[in-house]
């Protein structure tokens, strides 16, 4: 009990601060009086091993590290980004048309492979409901009609269609952007001839496939 | 012979357009903004038919900007080694973004298990309902009662 809850002052301790030292039995008497006055509902074992008990610190308390957050998963570029990255814009020097005949033959082996071999016997509708809904991207295009009279006539290869243009490569390597608006174009595809009408085709490339047209409506520039 | 398969011409159109890209990127590897155009397309149709592409079509297209990736021409492909696993690391030269594919042999998608085919999955019957009382003899009656009630 001495060595857990109290210890003697030593000579030296006592010569300072000016106290009479007491002997050992003597201390030890004193403040079993004492604890017994202070606490008299427990006896001397308890209130021996209550104070000699150790005390068990259970919360631990660290300090908080700042979480790094989640990253947020980036997702793809929005409309203004692209046009400020010109991710689809043709640089003039890429702008041959010997570059995109290639192209022009890919696009008459998948037209074929979509009407089942364009046989002469093949009805005209048929073909032409599935040119709706086909990609256009590699056809040879050209303008038959228009308001505008600098634009009839212009014939190429289409590189990119829009929702509202069509961007052609002519034989000059030029690139023409012309409206779909009040426009009437022709696509040749062995022997058969399909017109476009522009106006009713004022749908991006990707709206198209998802898009019914509907057979009603005048057909005018 | 495989069945009639549905939004078949969707299919095709898919097929065209990402022929198309690498059309025009092995006739100009310069011409980066025509293939990016036709694989964005691509991935809008896709988008817009709810339309399933294979994964080996899906990890040849940047997710962000829609690049057509081609190790050493639109991306960058790296060997990594992380926590004792060998990763492919691919980062598109457009918009730096870059995709991890775990390098394990052993690793098969869903879609090239046998269990993902149809034939191949196995039909549960559902247990046959016990025969109507009304139509059978007397003899069998008593036999399964006695059989029940054990």
């Amino acid at each position: 009990m001495k060595a857990a809850i109290y210890h003697a002052f030593s000579h030296k301790e006592a010569k300072d601060h000016d106290v009479q030292e007491l002997g050992s039995q003597r201390a030890e008497a004193f403040v079993r009086a004492f604890l017994k006055q202070s606490i008299p509902h427990m006896s001397q074992e308890d209130c021996e091993s209550h104070l000699q008990r150790k005390a068990v610190i259970l919360e631990y308390f660290t300090r908080l590290k700042p979480r790094p957050r989640p990253k947020k998963k980036s997702k793809g570029l929005s409309a203004k980004q692209r046009r400020d990255m010109r991710l689809f814009d043709i640089k003039p020097e890429q702008q041959r048309y010997s570059l995109f005949l290639p192209l022009h033959e890919l696009w008459k082996q998948y037209i074929r492979d979509l009407c089942n071999g364009l046989k002469p016997d093949t009805q005209p509708q048929m073909i032409q409901a599935k040119l709706l809904k086909a990609d256009l991207h590699g056809a040879i295009i050209s303008v038959t009609k228009s308001k505008c009279p600098s634009y009839v006539g212009v014939t190429g290869i289409l590189l990119q269609e829009t929702k509202h243009v069509f961007k052609i490569i002519t034989r000059e390597d030029h690139l023409k952007v012309i409206p779909k608006l009040n426009c009437v174009f022709t696509i040749e595809i062995d022997d058969f001839i399909s017109y476009i009408y522009g106006s009713k085709f004022q749908l991006r490339a990707s709206e198209r496939s998802a898009k019914k047209f509907k057979a009603k409506g005048s057909i005018d520039l | 012979m495989a069945g009639p398969v549905k939004d078949r011409e969707a299919f095709q159109r898919l097929s065209f357009l990402y022929q198309a890209a690498h059309c025009v990127l092995s006739q100009n590897p310069e011409n980066q903004a025509l293939a990016r155009f036709y694989c964005h397309t691509e991935k809008t149709i896709a988008k817009r038919l709810v339309l399933r592409q294979d994964p080996s079509v899906k990890r040849t297209l940047c997710r962000s900007c829609s690049s057509l990736l081609i190790p050493g021409l639109t991306c960058t492909q790296r060997q990594r080694r992380r926590k004792g696993q060998r990763w492919t690391v691919q980062t598109c030269l457009t918009c730096q973004r870059s995709q991890r594919f775990l390098n394990d042999p052993k690793h098969l998608l869903w879609g090239d298990r046998p269990e993902a085919q149809l034939e191949n999955q196995a039909d549960i019957n559902p247990s046959e309902p016990l025969p109507n009382i009304a139509d059978l003899p007397k003899e069998n009656i008593q036999t399964q009662a006695l059989n029940t009630s054990e």
